[in-house]
């Protein structure tokens, strides 16, 4: 009880000090305009056709994830946006009567191939999801999960990669004297922090973050948008929110999807203030609907 | 201000009333059950009192009559009539004594119905004695003369405490030197005769071969040699023993006023209710429930304890769970997980809860055709040709006994399992698959622990299922004697294709097949306890692990 009393305070109190940091990252962004076709890709997306048995849930998308940079999804319930995240580590295989067609490159490899190794493309594309999810192990173990899936065994590789998980999802300080503690005594933005945390321990080159923050109080999604910034300078990192505020702070590209197509992609500072798209214009005015 | 009846209908009172009230019919059954058995069985060993008195029917001569109150009831005044008597003072009812007057070899019967108005003089001797005996029951009357070898060394009639710690030395020496022998005979003999009939089962087996040369005869007449040796010297030291055990007797007087001599080796326990204080009496009841818990069976399963029943109970359900747990598990994780699901699923899965339906016989009449006869048979043919036409594993035992068992708790686990491993939510597997697991990976790291309270909740309903059967395991195993222990110090000591003994079994053999229907009463109210004992620890103990395991994956209250 006191322990949890403690964290929150600490929280408040770090997110005092670091409350107008974030709005200053957030305003003064290196290049104010950037250009999308510069970009490297991580993932190309051809032509991607996705449907649940009779019915289409994606009408043929086209569009680059591009490299070490945060592209935010946003749409209406509904639009088909967290299944196209999840298509980019195959996780839709696991609904049944799921067809996809069309393609995604990753390094010039179509995912969808036949000889694809799953497990090793989830590996490189981690994820993270809208509600946190430790496994019932001890913190230390649910970060150490995905190297020992790896069959590393050394201990001292995993107690390094464990500790550098935790301080690059800001976690480390409140944790460290807990390590061997259960996970699920942890807040529930703690318990999102090290969701991350367990994601990023096996280095993959990209993030899909699944509406992240949503399950989440205002101070605990604070602390995940200043994570995602931390983390894009390491990752390509793909986020799905219904918070267009928080798509503004902390993509720079933007997605805006409506009924299982792309409306409009693009720099996020052009797509808000300027967009090209009378409904995508609607949808951020709150006109929609 | 009134509450009127549809207030207090809308109030939900009559709901709660009502389930308040279904909970403590069920409590009350569940005490009721087991104080009724509980105060059925335990009275059996206490030391009741012996009574002494005349019995006088109208029309006969008196006669002494003594023994121990075991039970009354009330008889018609008709029914007295009808043979002769009366009832006192013309009343509607009479009651009349079950007395136990032991002394089997000299009455013929061990109890006696008396009219209680017939009774006069009745009076508890400090100097009766009860002695219960390895054979013909109890001994009530009083004790006489003691001999050491052939020469008497005390005589109660003059000094009666002396003769009486004369007695009990002599019989504390018996039982110590037919402990010593039964020990002998238990482990040493018992293991020669092991080695022994593995010498002819080799030499049985070589000849099968081919192989049997004179090299080989050689080799084993000599090793049957050295071991009919060593039987000889153990033979020699049980002469030694039973001789000893032989030297003293002693002479008591029943009722009817006869002597009867009796072997001090026949006494397994002698005491004088009567004189006994209550500190006595319990330590007396005591020592005889350990006997009832710790010892083995005597004069056709209605005296001694139950100590095999209880062992076979045992070791049969955790072989039982053993078996029934790994196949259980693994048959619902490809229900869950792996196997597409549809219509053969379903077709499954209404087969395997039917299978929870099929009564217990049917199983053990299929587990007799096709474990015992079939696969113990086939299993016979390959593997102990050399012990036919005696079958090893053809013949029922406790394998098939537990693998029967096992079968008709499969469900059970199923059933559970599968819906451990339903309600673990998606997320988490999503999570670990993200990460890169297989769906191996997935399984046996984070589903499989988490599903594990499930699983002990299917193995705590077969074990409490199959601790109670008793029909299945008549076909398949279960004897009303097992002469050793499933588990003991031969090799390979755990002897899966012996006959065992159990407690439901033992109930069902002291209540209806007993030669000595009085005698067994308490017996199978004290063994009901002792099987509903064992399966509450049994039970209780699965709940332990469970919890244990539920504390530690405690995620699904998510």
């Amino acid at each position: 009880m006191t322990e949890a009393m403690n964290a929150t305070d600490a929280q408040v109190k770090e997110s005092k000090t670091k409350g107008h940091s974030l709005d200053m990252s957030a305003m003064g962004r290196e290049n104010k305009h950037l250009d999308i076709n510069a970009e490297i890709p991580a993932f190309s997306v051809n032509n991607l056709k996705l449907s649940y048995g009779e019915k289409e849930a994606l009408h043929g998308i086209d569009m680059i994830i591009p490299k070490k940079r945060v592209t935010a999804f946003i749409g209406p319930s509904g639009c088909g946006k967290s299944t196209l995240l999840r298509c980019f580590n195959r996780m839709n295989d696991l609904v049944d009567g799921c067809n996809i067609n069309g393609e995604i490159l990753l390094d010039d490899q179509n995912i969808y191939d036949k000889g694809v190794d799953v497990a090793e493309l989830r590996r490189r594309v981690g994820m993270v999801f809208q509600k946190p999810n430790p496994f019932p192990k001890s913190i230390y173990e649910n970060v150490a999960y995905g190297l020992r899936i790896q069959g590393i065994k050394k201990k001292r590789q995993i107690d390094e990669t464990v500790e550098w998980a935790l301080r690059s999802s800001a976690l480390w300080n409140e944790v460290k004297d807990r390590l061997h503690e259960s996970a699920l005594g942890m807040s529930g933005g703690q318990q999102q922090r090290l969701v991350i945390a367990r994601t990023i321990a096996v280095k993959p080159e990209v993030l899909l973050l699944d509406e992240p923050a949503s399950a989440l109080d205002p101070i605990s999604t604070l602390k995940i948008e200043e994570l995602i910034h931390e983390l894009k300078n390491e990752f390509t990192i793909a986020i799905v929110t219904h918070n267009m505020q928080q798509a503004a702070r902390v993509s720079d590209y933007t997605a805006f999807m409506y009924m299982g197509d792309m409306v409009e992609f693009g720099d996020t500072d052009q797509l808000f203030t300027n967009p090209e798209k009378k409904q995508t214009e609607d949808y951020i005015t709150g006109r929609y609907g | 201000m009134q509450v009127t009846l549809k207030d207090w209908v809308k109030s939900g009172s009559p709901f709660i009333w009502l389930n308040a009230g279904a909970v403590a019919i069920s409590i009350i059954m569940v005490l009721g059950l087991i104080g009724f058995i509980g105060a059925k069985g335990l009275v059996h060993f206490w030391p009741g009192a012996i009574v002494e008195a005349n019995y006088t029917l109208p029309g006969n001569s008196s006669a002494s009559i003594m023994g121990q109150i075991s039970d009354s009831e009330m008889v018609g005044r008709e029914q007295l009539e009808a043979i002769g008597l009366k009832t006192p003072n013309n009343s509607e009812e009479a009651q009349r004594l079950l007395l136990k007057v032991g002394n089997r070899d000299v009455y013929g019967g061990d109890f006696r119905w008396v009219l209680e108005h017939h009774l006069t003089d009745i009076h508890y001797p400090e100097k009766a004695v009860a002695i219960e005996r390895r054979e013909w029951g109890n001994f009530y009357g009083y004790l006489d003369k003691v001999f050491e070898g052939k020469s008497q060394v005390a005589d109660a009639n003059q000094d009666s405490d002396q003769a009486w710690s004369h007695f009990q030395t002599l019989i504390n020496r018996a039982l110590t030197i037919h402990d010593e022998i039964m020990d002998i005979q238990k482990s040493e003999i018992g293991s020669i005769n092991h080695q022994i009939e593995r010498l002819r089962l080799k030499e049985r087996g070589l000849e099968l071969d081919n192989k049997l040369g004179d090299v080989e005869k050689a080799e084993l007449e000599k090793e049957r040699a050295e071991l009919n040796a060593e039987y000889e010297k153990h033979q020699k030291v049980l002469s030694v023993l039973y001789q000893d055990l032989a030297r003293d007797h002693f002479t008591a007087v029943e009722m009817g006023g006869k002597t009867i001599e009796i072997e001090i080796s026949e006494v397994v326990r002698a005491f004088k209710p009567n004189a006994m204080g209550f500190f006595e009496k319990v330590a007396h009841y005591f020592s005889k429930l350990g006997e009832f818990l710790g010892d083995d069976p005597r004069e056709a399963n209605t005296e001694g304890g139950v100590f095999p029943a209880i062992f076979g109970t045992v070791l049969m359900v955790i072989l039982m769970a053993i078996m029934v747990t790994p196949l259980g598990v693994v048959a619902a994780v490809y229900l869950r997980e792996y196997a597409k699901q549809g219509f053969i699923t379903k077709v499954i899965r209404i087969a395997v809860n039917n299978l929870a339906g099929v009564p217990s016989i049917v199983y053990g009449v299929f587990g007799l055709g096709f474990f015992v006869y079939f696969l113990g048979g086939t299993i016979d043919e390959l593997f102990f040709p050399e012990s036919l036409p005696a079958p090893t594993f053809g013949t029922s035992g406790l394998l098939w006994a537990s693998i029967t068992l096992a079968l008709l708790t499969l469900p059970v686990v199923i059933v559970a399992t599968e819906e451990g491993l339903a309600r673990i939510p998606r997320m988490i597997r999503e999570g670990s698959l993200a990460l890169g697991a297989t769906k191996w990976e997935t399984l046996s790291r984070v589903i499989l622990p988490m599903a594990s309270p499930a699983m002990m909740t299917g193995v705590i309903l077969a074990v409490a299922r199959a601790a109670g059967e008793v029909a299945p395991l008549m076909l398949v195993g279960v004897v009303k004697l097992a002469p050793t222990l499933p588990l003991n110090g031969n090799y390979p000591f755990l002897h899966l294709d012996q006959k065992f003994m159990h407690l439901g079994f033992h109930i069902y053999d002291v209540g209806f097949q007993s030669p000595n229907v009085e005698a067994a009463r308490p017996l199978v109210y004290a063994t009901a306890l002792l099987l509903v004992l064992v399966i509450a620890l049994l039970n209780l103990s699965a709940i332990y692990i469970r919890n244990h395991l539920r504390e530690k994956y405690k995620a699904l209250e998510m």
